[in-house]
Protein backbone atom coordinates (compact mmCIF):
# COMPACT_ATOMS: atom_id res chain seq x y z
CA UNK A 1 0.00 0.00 0.00
CA UNK A 2 1.58 3.54 -1.32
CA UNK A 3 1.49 6.67 0.52
CA UNK A 4 -1.64 8.95 -0.43
CA UNK A 5 -1.13 12.48 -1.73
CA UNK A 6 -1.84 14.48 1.40
CA UNK A 7 0.17 12.01 3.39
CA UNK A 8 3.19 12.89 0.78
CA UNK A 9 2.71 16.58 0.76
CA UNK A 10 2.57 16.92 4.33
CA UNK A 11 5.44 14.98 4.89
CA UNK A 12 7.65 16.76 2.95
CA UNK A 13 6.33 20.23 3.93
CA UNK A 14 6.57 18.88 7.48
CA UNK A 15 10.20 17.95 6.90
CA UNK A 16 11.28 21.49 5.45
CA UNK A 17 9.31 23.63 8.32
CA UNK A 18 10.79 21.00 11.06
CA UNK A 19 14.30 21.75 9.72
CA UNK A 20 14.10 25.28 9.61
CA UNK A 21 11.78 24.77 13.30
CA UNK A 22 14.77 23.30 14.90
CA UNK A 23 17.75 25.17 13.28
CA UNK A 24 16.00 28.38 14.49
CA UNK A 25 14.74 27.28 17.71
CA UNK A 26 19.08 26.02 18.46
CA UNK A 27 19.90 29.68 17.53
CA UNK A 28 16.94 31.02 19.96
CA UNK A 29 18.28 28.99 22.64
CA UNK A 30 22.29 29.85 22.24
CA UNK A 31 21.60 33.60 22.35
CA UNK A 32 20.32 32.49 26.52
CA UNK A 33 22.17 29.20 26.58
CA UNK A 34 20.32 28.84 30.60
CA UNK A 35 17.25 27.12 31.39
CA UNK A 36 15.12 27.11 34.49
CA UNK A 37 11.95 25.70 36.56
CA UNK A 38 9.25 28.03 37.42
CA UNK A 39 8.08 31.45 35.94
CA UNK A 40 11.17 32.89 36.82
CA UNK A 41 14.61 32.89 35.35
CA UNK A 42 17.32 35.21 34.28
CA UNK A 43 21.11 35.41 33.77
CA UNK A 44 21.90 35.01 37.97
CA UNK A 45 19.21 32.98 38.28
CA UNK A 46 19.38 29.06 39.99
CA UNK A 47 19.45 27.59 36.80
CA UNK A 48 18.66 23.92 35.79
CA UNK A 49 20.53 23.76 32.87
CA UNK A 50 23.86 25.81 31.79
CA UNK A 51 25.54 25.30 28.34
CA UNK A 52 28.65 26.71 29.94
CA UNK A 53 28.82 23.78 32.75
CA UNK A 54 28.78 21.63 29.10
CA UNK A 55 31.86 23.94 28.16
CA UNK A 56 30.17 26.47 25.72
CA UNK A 57 30.52 29.94 27.28
CA UNK A 58 27.73 32.39 27.29
CA UNK A 59 29.96 34.15 24.76
CA UNK A 60 31.02 31.42 22.58
CA UNK A 61 26.98 30.46 22.46
CA UNK A 62 25.82 34.12 21.58
CA UNK A 63 28.26 34.59 18.19
CA UNK A 64 27.05 31.00 17.34
CA UNK A 65 23.79 32.07 17.72
CA UNK A 66 21.53 34.97 15.89
CA UNK A 67 17.90 35.55 17.30
CA UNK A 68 16.57 37.70 15.17
CA UNK A 69 16.77 35.07 12.03
CA UNK A 70 16.08 32.46 14.84
CA UNK A 71 12.84 34.26 15.73
CA UNK A 72 11.79 35.27 12.86
CA UNK A 73 11.94 31.66 11.43
CA UNK A 74 10.66 29.65 14.25
CA UNK A 75 7.47 31.90 14.08
CA UNK A 76 6.89 31.89 10.42
CA UNK A 77 7.76 28.22 10.90
CA UNK A 78 5.55 27.30 13.57
CA UNK A 79 3.07 28.92 11.01
CA UNK A 80 3.39 26.57 8.45
CA UNK A 81 4.11 23.43 10.70
CA UNK A 82 0.70 24.18 12.21
CA UNK A 83 -1.16 24.96 9.25
CA UNK A 84 -0.18 21.85 7.53
CA UNK A 85 -0.46 19.77 10.59
CA UNK A 86 -4.20 20.80 10.72
CA UNK A 87 -4.92 20.08 6.94
CA UNK A 88 -2.46 15.95 7.59
CA UNK A 89 -4.87 15.63 10.86
CA UNK A 90 -8.17 16.46 9.28
CA UNK A 91 -7.90 14.86 5.87
CA UNK A 92 -6.73 11.75 7.30
CA UNK A 93 -9.63 12.15 9.58
CA UNK A 94 -11.74 12.93 7.26
CA UNK A 95 -10.27 9.97 4.92
CA UNK A 96 -10.30 7.42 7.78
CA UNK A 97 -6.89 6.98 7.16
CA UNK A 98 -6.01 7.28 11.18
CA UNK A 99 -8.02 4.78 12.04
CA UNK A 100 -7.52 2.29 9.16
CA UNK A 101 -3.86 2.44 8.76
CA UNK A 102 -2.35 3.74 12.51
CA UNK A 103 -5.04 2.68 14.95
CA UNK A 104 -3.61 -0.64 16.13
CA UNK A 105 -6.11 -3.72 16.44
CA UNK A 106 -7.20 -5.35 19.60
CA UNK A 107 -5.29 -8.30 18.78
CA UNK A 108 -2.06 -6.35 18.14
CA UNK A 109 -2.53 -4.80 21.55
CA UNK A 110 -1.60 -8.25 23.44
CA UNK A 111 1.55 -8.50 25.51
CA UNK A 112 2.66 -11.42 23.43
CA UNK A 113 2.47 -9.69 19.99
CA UNK A 114 3.96 -6.05 21.22
CA UNK A 115 6.82 -8.79 23.09
CA UNK A 116 7.34 -10.68 19.41
CA UNK A 117 7.18 -7.41 17.41
CA UNK A 118 9.65 -5.94 20.06
CA UNK A 119 12.20 -8.54 19.59
CA UNK A 120 11.99 -9.12 15.93
CA UNK A 121 12.75 -5.56 15.97
CA UNK A 122 15.83 -4.99 18.34
CA UNK A 123 16.75 -8.44 16.36
CA UNK A 124 16.85 -6.36 12.76
CA UNK A 125 14.50 -8.98 11.70
CA UNK A 126 11.03 -8.96 9.63
CA UNK A 127 8.03 -8.95 10.98
CA UNK A 128 6.83 -12.80 11.52
CA UNK A 129 3.57 -11.77 12.67
CA UNK A 130 2.40 -8.91 9.96
CA UNK A 131 0.76 -6.67 11.32
CA UNK A 132 -2.50 -5.14 9.84
CA UNK A 133 -1.73 -2.84 6.59
CA UNK A 134 1.85 -1.54 6.24
CA UNK A 135 2.88 -0.44 9.60
CA UNK A 136 3.87 -2.27 13.04
CA UNK A 137 2.36 -2.18 15.87
CA UNK A 138 4.93 -0.55 17.69
CA UNK A 139 5.17 1.88 14.52
CA UNK A 140 1.34 2.33 14.93
CA UNK A 141 1.84 3.46 18.39
CA UNK A 142 5.04 5.38 17.79
CA UNK A 143 3.00 7.95 15.05
CA UNK A 144 -0.10 7.88 16.71
CA UNK A 145 2.20 9.21 20.28
CA UNK A 146 3.85 11.86 18.03
CA UNK A 147 1.04 13.22 15.92
CA UNK A 148 -1.74 13.42 19.20
CA UNK A 149 0.98 13.95 22.08
CA UNK A 150 4.46 15.05 21.33
CA UNK A 151 3.34 18.22 18.45
CA UNK A 152 0.39 19.53 20.78
CA UNK A 153 2.81 19.42 23.48
CA UNK A 154 5.53 20.95 21.61
CA UNK A 155 2.70 23.86 20.43
CA UNK A 156 1.98 24.29 23.58
CA UNK A 157 5.02 24.66 25.55
CA UNK A 158 6.29 26.69 22.85
CA UNK A 159 2.97 28.96 23.13
CA UNK A 160 3.22 29.44 26.75
CA UNK A 161 6.39 31.17 26.38
CA UNK A 162 4.65 34.42 24.27
CA UNK A 163 3.49 37.04 26.37
CA UNK A 164 0.61 37.67 24.13
CA UNK A 165 -1.04 34.26 23.84
CA UNK A 166 -0.51 33.35 27.64
CA UNK A 167 -2.55 37.06 28.62
CA UNK A 168 -5.51 35.33 26.23
CA UNK A 169 -5.04 31.90 27.69
CA UNK A 170 -3.37 32.03 31.09
CA UNK A 171 -3.87 27.95 31.48
CA UNK A 172 -1.03 27.95 29.26
CA UNK A 173 1.17 29.02 32.39
CA UNK A 174 -0.37 27.00 34.76
CA UNK A 175 -0.13 23.51 32.78
CA UNK A 176 3.75 23.70 32.74
CA UNK A 177 4.28 25.03 35.71
CA UNK A 178 5.73 28.42 34.53
CA UNK A 179 6.70 30.00 31.51
CA UNK A 180 10.21 28.78 32.09
CA UNK A 181 9.25 25.56 32.86
CA UNK A 182 7.59 25.81 29.33
CA UNK A 183 11.01 26.80 27.93
CA UNK A 184 13.07 24.07 29.42
CA UNK A 185 9.92 21.30 28.07
CA UNK A 186 9.73 22.91 24.85
CA UNK A 187 13.94 22.19 25.01
CA UNK A 188 13.81 19.04 26.43
CA UNK A 189 11.26 18.02 23.73
CA UNK A 190 13.57 18.91 21.24
CA UNK A 191 15.78 16.68 22.11
CA UNK A 192 13.33 13.99 21.77
CA UNK A 193 12.57 14.68 18.46
CA UNK A 194 16.17 14.87 17.24
CA UNK A 195 16.33 11.33 19.07
CA UNK A 196 12.50 10.45 16.57
CA UNK A 197 14.08 11.76 13.72
CA UNK A 198 18.00 9.79 14.52
CA UNK A 199 15.66 6.54 14.62
CA UNK A 200 13.46 7.57 11.84
CA UNK A 201 16.08 7.46 9.68
CA UNK A 202 17.72 4.51 10.79
CA UNK A 203 14.79 2.55 10.63
CA UNK A 204 14.31 4.05 6.87
CA UNK A 205 18.34 2.85 6.20
CA UNK A 206 17.27 -0.44 7.37
CA UNK A 207 14.27 -0.83 5.29
CA UNK A 208 16.10 0.20 2.06
CA UNK A 209 16.91 4.32 2.22
CA UNK A 210 16.06 4.91 -1.84
CA UNK A 211 13.16 2.39 -1.71
CA UNK A 212 11.29 4.17 1.56
CA UNK A 213 12.68 7.77 -0.24
CA UNK A 214 11.09 6.75 -3.40
CA UNK A 215 7.73 5.73 -1.89
CA UNK A 216 7.51 8.66 -0.20
CA UNK A 217 8.01 10.93 -2.72
CA UNK A 218 6.06 9.11 -5.39
CA UNK A 219 3.79 7.45 -3.27
CA UNK A 220 4.81 3.71 -5.39
CA UNK A 221 5.77 0.97 -3.08
CA UNK A 222 8.04 -1.13 -4.56
CA UNK A 223 8.08 -3.54 -1.84
CA UNK A 224 6.62 -7.09 -1.64
CA UNK A 225 3.87 -6.29 0.83
CA UNK A 226 3.11 -9.95 2.48
CA UNK A 227 6.38 -9.53 4.07
CA UNK A 228 8.30 -6.79 4.92
CA UNK A 229 10.85 -5.28 6.38
CA UNK A 230 10.60 -2.99 9.59
CA UNK A 231 9.41 -0.33 7.51
CA UNK A 232 9.29 3.59 8.44
CA UNK B 1 5.78 49.74 -3.85
CA UNK B 2 2.43 48.70 -5.89
CA UNK B 3 3.08 45.00 -4.62
CA UNK B 4 3.04 45.92 -1.12
CA UNK B 5 -0.24 47.70 -1.04
CA UNK B 6 -1.62 44.93 -2.88
CA UNK B 7 -0.06 42.20 -0.49
CA UNK B 8 -1.59 44.27 2.61
CA UNK B 9 -4.90 44.34 0.66
CA UNK B 10 -5.29 41.12 0.06
CA UNK B 11 -3.68 39.73 3.62
CA UNK B 12 -6.07 42.33 5.38
CA UNK B 13 -9.73 40.29 4.37
CA UNK B 14 -8.83 37.64 6.65
CA UNK B 15 -8.33 39.39 9.99
CA UNK B 16 -10.76 41.88 8.82
CA UNK B 17 -13.69 39.63 9.31
CA UNK B 18 -12.93 39.04 12.71
CA UNK B 19 -12.83 43.05 13.53
CA UNK B 20 -15.96 43.16 12.16
CA UNK B 21 -17.04 41.63 15.74
CA UNK B 22 -14.78 43.33 17.36
CA UNK B 23 -16.16 47.04 18.07
CA UNK B 24 -14.12 50.36 18.29
CA UNK B 25 -11.16 48.03 16.11
CA UNK B 26 -9.87 49.44 13.20
CA UNK B 27 -7.14 47.40 10.78
CA UNK B 28 -4.15 48.66 12.58
CA UNK B 29 -5.38 46.33 15.40
CA UNK B 30 -4.95 43.50 13.02
CA UNK B 31 -1.95 44.28 10.69
CA UNK B 32 1.71 45.91 11.35
CA UNK B 33 2.10 48.85 10.10
CA UNK B 34 4.25 47.82 7.67
CA UNK B 35 4.28 43.76 6.42
CA UNK B 36 7.46 42.26 5.30
CA UNK B 37 7.70 40.40 2.21
CA UNK B 38 6.93 36.46 1.63
CA UNK B 39 6.26 33.97 3.82
CA UNK B 40 7.79 35.79 7.29
CA UNK B 41 5.08 38.84 6.70
CA UNK B 42 2.31 36.07 6.38
CA UNK B 43 3.36 34.86 9.65
CA UNK B 44 3.64 38.55 10.87
CA UNK B 45 0.18 39.04 9.98
CA UNK B 46 -1.44 35.48 11.53
CA UNK B 47 0.48 36.30 14.95
CA UNK B 48 -1.26 39.56 15.19
CA UNK B 49 -4.25 38.95 13.93
CA UNK B 50 -4.97 35.62 15.96
CA UNK B 51 -3.51 37.44 18.94
CA UNK B 52 -5.83 40.26 18.52
CA UNK B 53 -8.67 38.37 18.40
CA UNK B 54 -8.00 36.43 21.04
CA UNK B 55 -7.29 39.27 23.53
CA UNK B 56 -10.45 41.40 21.90
CA UNK B 57 -11.66 41.73 25.37
CA UNK B 58 -8.62 43.76 26.29
CA UNK B 59 -7.54 40.83 28.95
CA UNK B 60 -4.97 41.72 31.69
CA UNK B 61 -1.55 39.99 31.38
CA UNK B 62 -1.81 37.51 34.31
CA UNK B 63 -0.82 39.32 37.66
CA UNK B 64 1.33 37.75 40.25
CA UNK B 65 2.01 37.92 44.20
CA UNK B 66 4.16 40.29 46.30
CA UNK B 67 6.38 37.06 47.02
CA UNK B 68 6.64 36.28 43.02
CA UNK B 69 8.83 39.83 42.89
CA UNK B 70 12.51 39.67 41.80
CA UNK B 71 14.74 42.40 43.58
CA UNK B 72 16.49 43.64 42.68
CA UNK B 73 15.25 43.45 39.25
CA UNK B 74 17.44 42.40 36.51
CA UNK B 75 18.77 44.91 34.71
CA UNK B 76 19.93 44.17 30.66
CA UNK B 77 21.24 45.95 27.49
CA UNK B 78 21.63 49.78 28.21
CA UNK B 79 21.57 50.54 31.59
CA UNK B 80 22.85 54.25 31.41
CA UNK B 81 22.85 56.59 28.61
CA UNK B 82 25.55 58.12 28.05
CA UNK B 83 23.31 61.08 26.22
CA UNK B 84 24.82 64.04 27.78
CA UNK B 85 21.06 65.05 27.96
CA UNK B 86 20.20 62.15 30.38
CA UNK B 87 23.30 62.50 32.17
CA UNK B 88 22.21 65.64 33.13
CA UNK B 89 18.72 65.01 34.19
CA UNK B 90 20.33 61.97 35.98
CA UNK B 91 22.78 64.28 37.82
CA UNK B 92 19.32 67.16 38.28
CA UNK B 93 17.22 63.98 39.89
CA UNK B 94 15.04 64.47 36.81
CA UNK B 95 13.74 67.97 38.75
CA UNK B 96 13.92 69.41 34.92
CA UNK B 97 12.62 66.64 32.94
CA UNK B 98 9.60 66.77 30.85
CA UNK B 99 7.42 64.40 28.80
CA UNK B 100 6.20 66.44 25.71
CA UNK B 101 3.36 65.07 24.14
CA UNK B 102 2.78 65.99 20.71
CA UNK B 103 1.27 65.44 17.49
CA UNK B 104 -2.53 64.21 16.69
CA UNK B 105 -3.38 65.49 20.59
CA UNK B 106 -6.17 67.67 21.51
CA UNK B 107 -3.35 70.12 23.69
CA UNK B 108 0.21 69.34 23.41
CA UNK B 109 1.96 69.22 26.20
CA UNK B 110 5.28 68.65 28.47
CA UNK B 111 4.86 66.77 31.77
CA UNK B 112 6.94 66.95 34.76
CA UNK B 113 7.66 63.67 36.58
CA UNK B 114 5.65 65.10 39.93
CA UNK B 115 2.59 65.60 37.29
CA UNK B 116 2.56 62.40 35.66
CA UNK B 117 2.95 60.95 39.22
CA UNK B 118 -0.23 62.90 40.37
CA UNK B 119 -2.06 60.89 37.05
CA UNK B 120 -4.22 58.25 38.78
CA UNK B 121 -1.60 55.46 39.41
CA UNK B 122 -2.04 51.35 38.71
CA UNK B 123 0.74 49.02 40.67
CA UNK B 124 0.75 46.06 38.66
CA UNK B 125 3.31 42.67 39.06
CA UNK B 126 3.56 40.74 36.23
CA UNK B 127 6.54 39.58 33.88
CA UNK B 128 9.02 40.85 31.85
CA UNK B 129 9.10 38.76 29.17
CA UNK B 130 12.22 39.31 27.42
CA UNK B 131 12.94 37.94 23.49
CA UNK B 132 16.42 36.38 24.67
CA UNK B 133 14.47 33.79 26.16
CA UNK B 134 14.77 35.33 30.16
CA UNK B 135 12.26 36.59 32.22
CA UNK B 136 11.68 38.49 35.36
CA UNK B 137 7.84 39.32 37.93
CA UNK B 138 8.43 42.43 39.06
CA UNK B 139 6.13 45.55 40.64
CA UNK B 140 5.14 47.93 38.65
CA UNK B 141 3.79 51.70 38.94
CA UNK B 142 2.97 54.05 36.92
CA UNK B 143 0.64 55.80 35.09
CA UNK B 144 -1.48 54.46 32.58
CA UNK B 145 -0.73 55.80 28.75
CA UNK B 146 -4.13 56.61 27.79
CA UNK B 147 -4.27 58.84 30.98
CA UNK B 148 -1.19 60.48 29.90
CA UNK B 149 -2.25 61.37 26.76
CA UNK B 150 -5.92 62.11 27.98
CA UNK B 151 -3.68 64.98 30.27
CA UNK B 152 -3.01 66.02 26.42
CA UNK B 153 -6.95 66.41 25.69
CA UNK B 154 -6.60 62.94 24.40
CA UNK B 155 -5.96 61.93 20.51
CA UNK B 156 -7.86 62.88 18.08
CA UNK B 157 -9.79 61.04 15.73
CA UNK B 158 -7.19 60.39 12.96
CA UNK B 159 -4.58 59.04 15.59
CA UNK B 160 -3.35 55.52 14.72
CA UNK B 161 0.15 54.79 16.67
CA UNK B 162 1.81 56.58 19.46
CA UNK B 163 5.40 57.10 18.98
CA UNK B 164 8.01 56.77 22.19
CA UNK B 165 11.31 58.10 21.92
CA UNK B 166 13.97 57.54 24.32
CA UNK B 167 17.16 58.76 25.67
CA UNK B 168 19.14 55.93 24.30
CA UNK B 169 17.98 56.90 20.76
CA UNK B 170 15.35 54.38 20.49
CA UNK B 171 11.98 54.53 19.38
CA UNK B 172 8.83 52.29 18.93
CA UNK B 173 5.69 52.56 17.88
CA UNK B 174 2.14 51.45 19.12
CA UNK B 175 -1.37 50.80 17.91
CA UNK B 176 -4.38 52.12 20.30
CA UNK B 177 -5.42 48.70 20.69
CA UNK B 178 -2.06 48.60 22.82
CA UNK B 179 -1.95 52.02 24.42
CA UNK B 180 -5.30 51.86 25.13
CA UNK B 181 -4.87 48.60 27.93
CA UNK B 182 -5.45 48.92 31.29
CA UNK B 183 -1.82 47.32 31.87
CA UNK B 184 -0.20 49.85 29.13
CA UNK B 185 1.51 52.27 32.03
CA UNK B 186 4.20 54.89 32.25
CA UNK B 187 6.36 53.35 35.11
CA UNK B 188 7.93 55.63 37.76
CA UNK B 189 8.25 52.74 40.25
CA UNK B 190 9.77 49.40 40.32
CA UNK B 191 9.35 46.82 43.40
CA UNK B 192 8.08 49.89 45.80
CA UNK B 193 10.97 52.51 45.07
CA UNK B 194 11.76 54.91 42.29
CA UNK B 195 12.17 53.30 39.23
CA UNK B 196 16.12 52.58 38.81
CA UNK B 197 18.93 54.29 36.62
CA UNK B 198 19.44 50.62 35.01
CA UNK B 199 15.71 50.06 34.58
CA UNK B 200 15.15 52.97 32.76
CA UNK B 201 14.75 56.20 35.02
CA UNK B 202 13.12 58.27 35.51
CA UNK B 203 10.17 56.82 33.02
CA UNK B 204 9.79 53.52 31.20
CA UNK B 205 6.88 51.74 29.53
CA UNK B 206 5.36 48.34 30.19
CA UNK B 207 3.48 46.71 27.48
CA UNK B 208 2.65 43.36 29.52
CA UNK B 209 1.45 41.50 26.31
CA UNK B 210 4.77 42.17 24.09
CA UNK B 211 8.30 41.05 24.66
CA UNK B 212 10.81 43.10 26.45
CA UNK B 213 12.11 45.02 23.72
CA UNK B 214 8.51 46.93 23.22
CA UNK B 215 8.95 47.66 26.81
CA UNK B 216 11.30 50.95 26.44
CA UNK B 217 12.98 52.25 28.91
CA UNK B 218 14.69 55.97 29.31
CA UNK B 219 11.44 57.71 27.62
CA UNK B 220 12.13 61.21 26.51
CA UNK B 221 9.00 62.31 24.48
CA UNK B 222 5.88 61.18 23.01
CA UNK B 223 4.23 61.62 19.49
CA UNK B 224 0.75 60.01 18.34
CA UNK B 225 0.65 60.12 14.66
CA UNK B 226 -1.84 58.53 12.21
CA UNK B 227 1.28 57.31 10.44
CA UNK B 228 4.18 55.17 11.16
CA UNK B 229 5.59 56.22 7.20
CA UNK B 230 8.64 58.15 7.37
CA UNK B 231 9.68 57.64 11.12
CA UNK B 232 12.72 55.76 10.66
CA UNK B 233 12.70 53.61 7.97
CA UNK B 234 9.05 53.36 8.37
CA UNK B 235 8.30 49.55 9.38
CA UNK B 236 7.01 51.05 13.08
CA UNK B 237 9.73 51.02 15.28
CA UNK B 238 13.36 50.34 15.92
CA UNK B 239 12.96 46.56 16.50
CA UNK B 240 11.48 46.08 13.14
CA UNK B 241 14.18 48.42 11.54
CA UNK B 242 16.60 46.30 12.31
CA UNK B 243 14.64 43.24 11.51
CA UNK B 244 12.29 42.02 14.43
CA UNK B 245 8.95 41.15 14.70
CA UNK B 246 7.06 44.70 14.90
CA UNK B 247 4.31 42.97 16.81
CA UNK B 248 6.25 41.06 19.64
CA UNK B 249 3.58 39.16 21.26
CA UNK B 250 5.13 35.90 20.68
Amino acid sequence: MGHSYSVRICHWVNVIASGYLLVSGVHILLDFPELYWGDTGYRGYPAIFRLSDWGLSWEAAGALGDRRWGRNYHVTFAWVFLLNGLVYVGWNLYTTHFRKRMLPARDELTMSHVRTELRDHVRWRSRRHASRGDYGTLQKTSYLLLIFVFVPFMILTGVAQSPGYTAAMPVLLDLFGGRQSARTLHTLGTVLFVLFVAVHLLEIAAAGFVNRVRSMITGKDSRPVERGAITP
Amino acid sequence: MSTRISRRTWLTGVPVLGGLFTTGCSRETFIPPHVRGGLIGAADVLTMSTNRLLLSGQQLAREYSASDVADPFPTWNQTNPKNPEYQQHLSEGFRNWRLPISGLVARPVALSLDEIKSLAARTQITAHVCEQGWSAIGEWTGAPLKRVLEAAGGVTPAARYVVIDTYDRWYEGYDLFEVEHPQTILAYGLNGRDLPTGNGAPLRLRVERQCGYKNLKFLKSIRVVDSMSGIGKGTGGINSDIGFHWFAGV
